[in-house]
């Protein structure tokens, strides 16, 4: 629309004068309608639809909080911890925002696993949708690399020896290992220098990915429009006369509103552990890391935050033992496709690939395939969209098998993760296995239960719940 | 039959009071971040006022001390110092210390020589041109800058003249005298820098 | 009961070398008690501040405890010059690391780290043990380099190992206990004909101090509770801030509610 067309915004005054002014130089107004006032968001959303501005709301804290906190800490071995004890007495209110940072980043990570779990429950990763759960993944890969930096920067006991064992993980890497590990410590342990390092990409570096990463996510999300409940698509029934979705509602102010709302439901929660329970009985502030890093005394017992520990559970479950079950699941799973698919060629890949692993599972560590299902743990995230055939998207029009699935998952994705705060015992290793393998099946079978289930027809218009 | 004024009005009345309250919480939210910028327990300690010893200077000495990160020189007077002062009314800018009074010359030195006691002069020993550190000329007779210089300070960076109670001359870059902190005696011997009697 | 299981669960790593971990103590501090917290910074000043560091606290900090400033000065104010200064230590680690084998650790924020329940039972469980470096030893820490800087006040401890047949008869007995308890099991091949592998270890005063029993656990209790405070002086000021802040987004609940549902009124 060039500018000398564009309707004036309507009313007099000067601040519409001064409206219309930004308006003829930028696309203000423009950019309101379209990503606000007249951009059509389904009228059912349910308490999942929250978290996705609340995780927007808590990357604001944690850019603000960071920011202040950043005018006094000391990314310098020597003074980091006397420096954050220094922020929490000496400067005024700076416990607050002390505290709201460290709060807020494991608030940041409750908002985004229960925003991924609505996207799951509803199928809002399926087409069109699929780069926008992409962006969504990027984004939580980056969160997590923002939260293991900046875990280092107190320089506490588990601070130091967390970032140790991660990347002593890279260490066992065949070949290239030890000297990647060395780059990015940029020592032969971790120091100062990796001190330094990371927090130029805690404070820098991922925090601009982050936004960047946002950014594309909402855009996408705005290309496709949001998905819903019932997993109907509002555009397919538009009004003939003013071509808005019928079960649409414009974002402002429906949305703004109720978001507004759920942000101080947030803000209490929030505040009540700020304000009286900070540490969260030792799971958001942990007891260790009130002591200052020794290189030279490990803790009897190191276990990453709470919010990585069912990763770190998986990558423990992955014993020599396991291997075999691994072994099993890989001939299982190499029958399973080849019987489903009748292209030769990709038969003859599928088997070549599992013969592969198998000779590696016998080869290698047992540690480096317990790096590796880590890492595929959160990898396997990026496939849910081809992963899951089912003729209807949301949950509520699923059958049983799916819902059972679902169920199997969410109960193994919490018991691994208490398991990651418990000491290694044979029973919790078997269960931490047992823990692995529901997680995986949940992804690698999802293909062949999600297209036999049951389900119900998915509905034409929104339903009343 | 529902009237439409009424629901806008109610509705209205609703948004300007959550915009309120909303900006009152914000404002609320964002004064303990501006603070926290305020100087922390760390500076306040570390400008705490700082106590010399006046005992072991003899007269004609000049000793320094560091008050808030700045250095506070402390002279001790000779009876000839005292009369060159008197000398050099005639050639500072500032005779009687009126310019800037709050801010440089506090009540208590507001007299012939700018200090509570006669004998000890306690000035901020900066130049109050560009912050340059001026050096001694604490003995009178003929100089290079000034040949009738009954005794003073010299600033090395721009020439700026400062007499023995720390008045600068006139016509050099130096527009003010230099500064008189806050001081108190605590004994005959010991000096409080920073802080005066009423505890400022 | 619930606190007790929860230190119990925290306890477990912390107990190093230790084969099963002490029950700990629960710590009767209260920290709204100002006379006690003030009887700790005093403890603490002449006791701890010779080899133990609190560097991140300042001197000038005590006076939130009541303690006026010339009384700090008077009193409290050994290691530094100034009130503003930080309460350090002039043994250097490279020293202490020489003379102890290890430096005494800085004890700001110890209470955060070990617990106020962890420090209670540690300061009442020192014994003498000949076999050690310093002639002491402890059930909560074994081989704790640090010696018992208190036994003139509590007096000397040694530690007595009584033997059961079963885990429950040793715990029943240990639980009467007014100090430190921690049971011990021997293997089968360990214990050989003797059917009581089960040990209780606990201390009993051998030589008195200065202080009744009772009277050194209040002074210990006062200890832990000024540390507790040390850790994090500004808990009192969280709090209070929380109540008021809380009754504003209460306010804001409302409002936001209402905002809400008048305009959702719109929609169907």
């Amino acid at each position: 629309m060039a500018a000398a067309e564009k309707q004036a915004v309507t009313g007099a005054g000067p601040f519409n004068d001064l409206l219309t002014w930004i308006d003829q130089r930028f696309p203000l107004v423009e950019t309101w309608r379209a990503h606000l006032s007249e951009y059509y968001a389904p009228k059912n959303f349910n308490f999942w639809y929250y978290f996705g501005s609340l995780a927007l709301f808590v990357l604001a804290i944690q850019i603000v909080t960071g920011i202040f906190l950043t005018m006094n800490y000391k990314p310098d071995a020597a003074q980091a911890f006397a420096s954050v004890e220094y922020i929490m007495r000496e400067v005024p209110w700076g416990w607050w925002i002390r505290y709201m940072h460290s709060t807020g980043a494991s608030f940041f990570f409750i908002c985004v696993y229960l925003h991924m779990f609505r996207a799951m429950l509803y199928g809002s990763y399926r087409k069109p949708r699929e780069l926008l759960w992409i962006f969504g993944m990027l984004i939580f890969l980056c969160l997590m690399a923002e939260a293991f930096f900046g875990y280092l920067l107190p320089w506490g006991q588990m601070s130091y020896w967390g970032a140790q064992v991660i990347v002593n993980l890279f260490d066992a890497i065949p070949i290239i290992g030890p000297d990647l590990a060395i780059w990015i410590r940029g020592d032969y342990v971790v120091s100062d220098a990796t001190l330094n390092r990371f927090f130029a990409y805690h404070v820098v570096a991922v925090p601009l990915a982050l936004l960047a990463l946002v950014v594309a996510h909402i855009v996408a999300l705005h290309e496709v429009g949001s998905n819903n409940p019932d997993g109907v698509e509002i555009k397919k029934v538009k009004d003939p006369k003013t071509g808005r979705p019928l079960d649409g509602i414009p974002f402002h102010p429906y949305y703004t509103v109720k978001d507004g709302f759920g942000v101080v439901v947030f803000l209490v929660v929030f505040s009540i552990v700020v304000f009286f329970a900070p540490e969260a009985g030792g799971y958001f502030l942990e007891a260790n890391n009130f002591i200052p890093a020794d290189p030279l005394k490990t803790p009897p017992h190191i276990a990453p935050v709470w919010y990585f520990t069912p990763y770190y559970s998986i990558l423990r479950a992955t014993t020599e033992n396991f291997m075999w079950v691994l072994a099993a699941g890989v001939v299982a799973m190499a029958g399973l496709v080849i019987w489903s698919v009748k292209n030769t060629a990709a038969r003859i890949c599928v088997a070549a690939l599992a013969a592969g692993l198998l000779a590696g599972f016998f080869t290698l560590d047992a540690k480096v395939w317990g790096v590796v299902l880590m890492g595929l743990s959160v990898m396997i995230f990026f496939f849910l969209p081809w992963l899951d055939r089912s003729p209807v998207k949301s949950i509520r029009y699923k059958g049983p098998i799916t819902k059972t699935a679902i169920a199997l998952f969410v109960i193994a994705f919490f018991v691994l993760g208490y398991l990651g705060t418990q000491a290694v015992t044979e029973e919790r290793t078997l269960a931490a296995q047992i823990g692995t393998a529901v997680y995986f099946l949940f992804f690698f079978l999802m293909p062949w239960y999600s297209k036999m289930d049951k389900c119900r027809p998915e509905p034409a218009r929104v339903g009343s719940k | 039959m529902s009237d439409p004024s009424k629901p806008n009005r109610a509705r209205r009345k609703l948004i300007i009071a959550s915009a309120c309250a909303g900006g009152a919480a914000a404002v609320g939210t964002a004064v303990p971040f501006a603070a926290s910028m305020l100087p922390s327990e760390r500076a306040e300690a570390l400008g705490a006022p700082v106590e010399a010893d006046v005992g072991p200077l003899a007269p004609g000495e000049k000793m320094t001390v560091e008050w808030r990160g700045q250095p506070v020189w402390i002279l001790r007077r000779t009876k000839e110092m005292l009369e060159g002062i008197k000398k050099a009314d005639g050639k500072v800018a500032d005779p009687r210390s009126e310019r800037k009074k709050g801010e440089l010359t506090p009540e208590y030195a507001r007299n012939e020589f700018r200090s509570i006691k006669p004998e000890y002069l306690v000035v901020v020993g900066i130049c109050t041109h560009l912050g340059c550190s001026p050096q001694d000329r604490l003995k009178a007779g003929p100089e290079a800058f000034e040949s009738d210089w009954t005794g003073g300070f010299y600033c090395p960076c721009h020439g700026s003249l400062f007499d023995l109670a720390g008045r600068v001359y006139r016509n050099k870059p130096a527009p003010d005298n230099l500064r008189v902190p806050p001081y108190t005696y605590l004994s005959d011997t010991r000096i409080l820098i920073g802080e005066d009697k009423k505890g400022a | 009961m619930t606190r007790l299981l929860a230190v119990l669960a925290l306890a477990a790593p912390l107990a190093f070398a230790a084969e099963e971990a002490v029950r700990l103590d629960a710590a009767p501090i209260d920290p709204r008690d100002v006379a006690s917290l003030q009887a700790g910074a005093r403890s603490f000043v002449n006791y701890c501040l010779n080899c133990h560091s609190a560097g991140m606290v300042r001197y000038h900090k005590l006076q939130d405890l009541g303690i006026s400033e010339q009384q700090v000065k008077d009193n409290l104010l050994f290691t530094a010059d100034k009130i503003g200064e930080l309460m350090n230590v002039s043994m250097t680690r490279k020293d202490a690391k020489e003379w102890f084998g290890t430096a005494p650790p800085d004890l700001s924020v110890i209470a955060r780290a070990r617990g106020p329940d962890w420090l209670y039972t540690y300061m009442r469980s020192f014994y003498r043990d000949p076999e050690s470096a310093t002639g002491w030893n402890n059930m909560v820490f074994e081989r704790v380099a640090m010696p018992h800087v208190l036994w003139t006040l509590s007096g000397q401890q040694v530690q007595v190992e009584r033997r059961f047949r079963t885990r429950e008869q040793a715990e029943a007995v240990g639980r009467q206990q007014k100090n430190a308890w921690k049971v011990d099991v021997l293997t089968p091949e360990q214990a050989g004909k003797d059917a009581e592998r089960y040990i209780l270890k606990t201390i009993r005063t051998d030589t008195a101090g200065s202080l009744s029993q009772v009277d050194y656990d209040v002074f210990v209790r006062d200890l832990v509770n000024f540390m507790t405070w040390m850790a994090e002086p500004n808990q009192v000021t969280r709090k209070q801030v929380g109540y008021v802040v809380l009754l504003v987004l209460l306010a804001l609940l409302v409002l936001s509610y209402l905002l809400y549902k008048e305009f959702w009124k719109d929609v169907h």
